[in-house]
C-alpha cells in the first residue's frame, strides 16, 4: 500500500520542479534575475527488518535487514548565484555591479530591502531610485542643471555642469553583501530581504572587501540559461510520468488482490 | 493443505515491499546523490514434521547500489560532486553521518552545512569556516578550499569499511554502523553536482515484473481456492 502515496510524494516533487523551471523561463529576461534550483532529499526510512536481528536458531544474523524508503521531500530551492552577463545600454543611470553585493534600497514602510537590479531612474527632485520608485540608499540627488553624471567603478557619482569645468562629487554608492547570501529572502520585483540564514548585511563601497564593482551604462542580465532548463523540463516530466506510471501498477495489484475470492 | 497458500502469501508480501522499494527509487529519481535500492528474496525453510522440508520465498536483504550517479553541471560554487565512492562527512545531533549530496551553503556564522543545516565537516571533524570576505572559492581535486591564494580547510573525504552494514537515513545520509576511514582516492569537482544513480529503465522492468508476477500469484490463490472447493464438493457428493 506504501507504494501509491511513496509514488505520490514524488509526483509532488516534480511537479515543484516543474515550477521551479517555469518561473526561470518566465524570468529569462529579468534584470539581475538568478535563476532557482529545486532540490530534494529522501524521507525517513522505515526499519523493516533490522540489520544484524538473529534470523536462525543457529545464530545466524542478518547481514543488511530490510529499510523501506518513505518517497522524497524538497530540500531547498536554492539560489544559483552566478553573475549573469554584462549587457551594455548606454544609459548614464543603469549601472551594473560586476561581481559580489547587492544595492540597499528602502521600502516606503522604512525596511531596507537589498537588489542587483541596477536600473535606476530619477524622481521630479532628482533623486536616484529604483524602478520601482524606492530610493536608493545612501541617497544620492542630482542637481537639475547637471549637464550629465558618471559614476565610476568604486561608485562615486559625479555631475558635471555647462558653466564649470570641475565634476561635482555628488555621493558614493555602497554595497552590501551577506555571509550567506543564499539564505536572502525574494520578495519579488527583484528585491531580497535579510533573514536569520543569511545574516546581517556587511555594508563597505564597491571594489574593496571582495565586493564588486560598479559599471555604468551595463545592466546584470538574468542568468537563467534556456538549454539546462529545458533539459531539466524533461527530466521533469518524465520523472513525473514514471512516478504516474507507478501509481497505476500498485493499482493493479490491489485490485488483484481484491479479485480473490 | 494450507502449505500452498502460505508460501504464495509470503511471497506476495515480499512482492508488495519490493514495490514500495521500486516505489521510493522512482520517486527519488532527481534526488541528489540519492543511492538506488534493491531488495534480494531468500528461501526460508522449515522442516515439516513428517521429514519433508517447506520453502517459502522471504524478501529480507537490502541491496543498496553505490555505482556512480551521472554528473551534472551546476556552476554553483558550493555544489561540490564525488568522483570515487567517497562520501562527505556531516555533523548531525545523532553524530556524524555520510552523504553523497554536495549542494552545500553557507549557513549565517559562516559554516558550511547541507541544505537541512547541518554542519559540513573536515578531515579532521572540525566544521568548515568561510570568512565573509572570501571571494572565488576554488576546491582542488582533494577538497582542499581555498581563496585566492589563502587557505581556507579541507572538506572531508572518508569511505566506509563495511559499505553493506550502512544504514539509510532521511535526507540522503548513511550511518556507517561498521567504521570509516579516510579517503585519497576519490576526486571533488567544484561546480558540479552527482545526481541520483537510479536507473529508470531498469525500475520501470522490475516494476512490471513485480506486478505481474503478483497477478500471477493471486491467480495461484485463485487455482488453489477453486481446487478445496472442487475436493469439498465431490467428497460430501452423495453417490
Amino acid at each position: 500500500m506504501r507504494a501509491l502515496k511513496i509514488a505520490a510524494t514524488g509526483m509532488s516533487a516534480q511537479q515543484m520542479r516543474v515550477e521551479t523551471i517555469s518561473n526561470n523561463l518566465a524570468n529569462m529576461s529579468t534584470t539581475g534575475y538568478n535563476a532557482r534550483r529545486a532540490e530534494f532529499a529522501d524521507l525517513h526510512y522505515q526499519q523493516m527488518m533490522r540489520a544484524g536481528a538473529v534470523n536462525a536458531s543457529d545464530g545466524t544474523v542478518l547481514p543488511t535487514g530490510v529499510q523501506l524508503g518513505m518517497g522524497v521531500r524538497p530540500s531547498a530551492v536554492s539560489i544559483n548565484l552566478q553573475q549573469g552577463s554584462l549587457k551594455e545600454t548606454g544609459a548614464d543611470l543603469d549601472i551594473a555591479i560586476d561581481g559580489k553585493g547587492y544595492f540597499e534600497v528602502t521600502l516606503p514602510s522604512g525596511v531596507t530591502a537589498y537588489s542587483r537590479d541596477g536600473s535606476l531612474k530619477r524622481t521630479g527632485e532628482g533623486l536616484i531610485v529604483t524602478s520601482d520608485g524606492y530610493p536608493v540608499s545612501p541617497e544620492i540627488t542630482i542637481p537639475a542643471d547637471a549637464r550629465s553624471i558618471s559614476i565610476n567603478p568604486d561608485g562615486e557619482v559625479y555631475a558635471y555642469f555647462i558653466d564649470t569645468e570641475e565634476a561635482q562629487l555628488l555621493g558614493q554608492f555602497t554595497l552590501a553583501s551577506f555571509t550567506n547570501a543564499k539564505g536572502l529572502e525574494a520578495l519579488g520585483s527583484n528585491l531580497f530581504s535579510t533573514t536569520e540564514a543569511s545574516g546581517a548585511p556587511i555594508l563597505s563601497t564597491p571594489g574593496l572587501d571582495g565586493l564588486g564593482t560598479i559599471r555604468q551604462g551595463y545592466l546584470e542580465s538574468s542568468s537563467v540559461d534556456a538549454v539546462r532548463e529545458i533539459t531539466e523540463l524533461i527530466e521533469a516530466q518524465r520523472g513525473y510520468e514514471m512516478n504516474a506510471k507507478v501509481i497505476s501498477a500498485a493499482d493493479q495489484m490491489l485490485g488483484a488482490t481484491t479479485q480473490i475470492r | 493443505m494450507d502449505s500452498a497458500t502460505y508460501t504464495t502469501l509470503s511471497r506476495q508480501m515480499g512482492l508488495w515491499r519490493e514495490m514500495d522499494l521500486v516505489a521510493n527509487n522512482i520517486a527519488n529519481a532527481s534526488t541528489t546523490g540519492y543511492r538506488q535500492e534493491g531488495l534480494i528474496f531468500s528461501e526460508f525453510v522449515k522442516g515439516a514434521t513428517d521429514g519433508r522440508s517447506l520453502s517459502m520465498g522471504h524478501g529480507n536483504i537490502r541491496n543498496t547500489s553505490f555505482q556512480q550517479g551521472a554528473i551534472t553541471k551546476t556552476e554553483g560554487q558550493f555544489d561540490f560532486a564525488i568522483e570515487g565512492d567517497g562520501f562527505f562527512l556531516v555533523e548531525t545531533p545523532q553524530g556524524e553521518r555520510l552523504t553523497r549530496a554536495g549542494s552545500f551553503a553557507l549557513s549565517a556564522a559562516g559554516d558550511l552545512v547541507t541544505p537541512d543545516g547541518l554542519r559540513v565537516l573536515d578531515a579532521g571533524g572540525a566544521p568548515i569556516f568561510i570568512p565573509p570576505d572570501a571571494s572565488n572559492i576554488a576546491v582542488s581535486a582533494d577538497g582542499t578550499l581555498s581563496s585566492e591564494g589563502r587557505l581556507l580547510g579541507q572538506l572531508g573525504l572518508v569511505r566506509p569499511l563495511d559499505a553493506s552494514a550502512m544504514t539509510r537515513e532521511d535526507g540522503v545520509m548513511f550511518a556507517a554502523d561498521g567504521g570509516v576511514e579516510p579517503d585519497d582516492t576519490s576526486r571533488v569537482l567544484q561546480g558540479f553536482l552527482e545526481g541520483s544513480n537510479v536507473d529508470p529503465v531498469t525500475m520501470m522492468a522490475r516494476m512490471i515484473e513485480v506486478q505481474r508476477a503478483y497477478e500471477l500469484g493471486q491467480s495461484f490463490l485463485d487455482t488453489e481456492d477453486q481446487r478445496v472447493r472442487d475436493a469439498l464438493r465431490s467428497f460430501t457428493m452423495k453417490s
